[in-house]
């Protein structure tokens, strides 16, 4: 008999897709479970950059809340 | 034996030239007294015609009849005369994409410059023992150049957007469905019409262009089908060079403008350790899935696990500059070099062009589509754009996302989001590869 060549390629198809799917979801569920465990067992330090940028946007807010104090008293003063 | 078939087309050459004044001129030429091993004095018009006998437009004007093409079969008269003609003039309609249009430069000029080299009559370069046959040997028929590529590639993919948001790899997932869905329309348009007569592999090779990934296709071409390689590769290398003129109207068809406007979440920090683990993850995954898919998917994670280790920038940036550079050069040459008229101008590479772009549609839209059913369950929406760059071309699918996504909301920035399917895309397809080829053992 001769072979459908069509059934062949869907043959493929099912198990083609099958396999790609049954990989990633595979791999979705390793990466949930080795997320959790960097997350746990490993914090990272890097939040420390974070936390200093934003220190130092806080510290030159500071600043321009320093320079408006300033500014505003030396108007006042001038006025006054 | 090599110097046997030299000395036999020279013995030719001298018959079929002398044949006008041989009698006299040919006793004389024998008779002559400085007689040397390698060079006989032939007469003066005698070498003139022989000139004449062995220019360009001679052997394109009258084939020579014992030419056999790199594969040492005979070759068609049309395929050596006006057949290299007709390839010169594609090869310099690759130059025109390449330049002017933009189309994947990095490899188009190489390929076609291969492919003007290899349509030269009589230099033979394409042949085994012509240059570019030598680099074909070297590593495009053994598979070395496409894993070369991977490693290069690898070490300038980063993971962090799949890592941060894991889910959106199953998009990398449904956009493979452009490589099996034409499959089975390669093999069906092989069993229902006369014309074209694909084998089970030769189908497999066309459709591995669906997914969009030109050292996956070059891998598997010359694996499964080595003769369409030239085909495929083209194919394959223009297609991606044409995904953002393909992509944008199917994922426009596919999706409504309240889901265009879809906001993503913002990504999650990733840290270092998580990118380091992870190629050694999914390797070890392949290991004990797939091990057809290693040597891709091998090659591809090493460079990653170099670069994110942190502490061989050189070896890293030799491989994402250098390497990728150099490789890339001789593939194109080597991939040029099956661009000769007796591969290339068959009516299967239409057929191959045109289920190139069939793959590439289907696997956009599966990815589009993957991503409305995926919207249909609780957690985070997904903007269906991203979907389409499921398909592997990085990062050219990822931004074409990106450029969809502002054209509806300039504020909705897609890039990042969409690299995640991007390169989830690239181990995809890598395992499509791998399933194929294990397949066929």
């Amino acid at each position: 008999m001769e072979t459908n060549l069509v059934v062949e390629g869907f043959k493929f198809l099912v198990i083609g897709m099958g396999t790609v799917f049954l990989f990633l979801a595979f791999m979705i569920f390793m990466m949930g479970i080795m997320s959790n465990i960097v997350h746990k067992f490993f914090p990272e330090v890097q939040p420390k950059s974070v936390s200093s940028a934003q220190n130092t946007q806080d510290a030159q807010n500071n600043q321009k809340k320093i320079v408006a104090a300033i500014t505003a008293a030396i108007k006042h003063h001038r006025e006054s | 034996m090599r110097f046997f078939v030299i000395k036999l087309i020279a013995l030719l050459m001298f018959l079929t030239l002398g044949s006008i004044n041989a009698s006299e001129q040919g006793v004389s030429a024998q008779s002559s007294t400085h007689k040397e091993e390698t060079y006989k004095t032939r007469p003066f018009s005698e070498m003139i015609s022989g000139f004449l006998e062995s220019t360009g437009i001679n052997a394109l004007v009258n084939p020579n009849p014992d030419e056999l093409d790199s594969h040492g079969n005979k070759m068609s008269d049309f395929h050596k005369s006006w057949g290299r003609v007709i390839m010169i003039l594609v090869t310099f309609l690759l130059f025109y994409l390449a330049i002017a249009k933009g189309f994947e430069p990095l490899l188009l000029l190489p390929i076609g410059f291969g492919g003007l080299l290899a349509n030269i009559p009589i230099a033979n370069m394409a042949g085994p023992d012509g240059f570019l046959g030598i680099i074909y040997h070297m590593g495009l028929s053994n598979q070395l150049f496409p894993i070369l590529i991977f490693m290069g590639v690898g070490a300038m993919t980063d993971f962090g957007p799949l890592l941060s948001n894991p889910k959106t790899a199953l998009l990398g997932g449904a956009a493979q469905f452009g490589i099996f869905g034409t499959l089975v329309g390669a093999v069906a348009l092989a069993q229902y019409t006369p014309f074209f007569d694909f084998t089970l592999k030769q189908a497999s090779a066309i459709s591995i262009i669906g997914g969009a990934d030109g050292p996956t296709s070059i891998f598997i071409a010359t694996q499964l089908a080595p003769e369409l390689l030239g085909a495929i590769a083209v194919a394959s290398y223009s297609y991606m060079a044409m995904v953002p003129i393909i992509q944008p109207p199917i994922m426009k068809a596919l999706t409504n403008d309240a889901e265009r406007r879809i906001k993503m979440s913002t990504m999650r920090h990733v840290s270092r350790l998580e990118k380091l683990v992870f190629p050694i993850m999914v390797l070890t995954l392949a290991i004990l899935v797939l091990p057809d898919a290693t040597p891709l998917i091998g090659a591809f994670m090493f460079g990653n696990f170099l670069k994110e280790s942190g502490v061989v920038d050189r070896l890293s940036d030799t491989m994402q500059n250098a390497l990728i550079n150099i490789v890339t050069i001789f593939l194109g040459l080597a991939v040029g070099s099956k661009l000769a008229s007796d591969q290339f101008l068959v009516a299967d590479t239409l057929a191959i062009l045109a289920l190139g772009i069939i793959a590439f549609s289907a696997g956009t839209a599966a990815g589009v589509i993957m991503a409305k059913i995926m919207n249909m369950f609780p957690g985070n929406k997904i903007n269906p754009l991203i979907g389409s760059a499921g398909v592997s071309a990085v990062p050219m699918a990822a931004r074409v996302s990106n450029k969809v996504g502002m054209e509806y909301d300039r504020n909705n920035m897609l890039l990042m989001h969409a690299m995640g399917p991007n390169v989830a895309g690239v181990i995809g397809s890598a395992v499509a590869a791998g399933v194929l080829i294990s397949l066929f053992q």
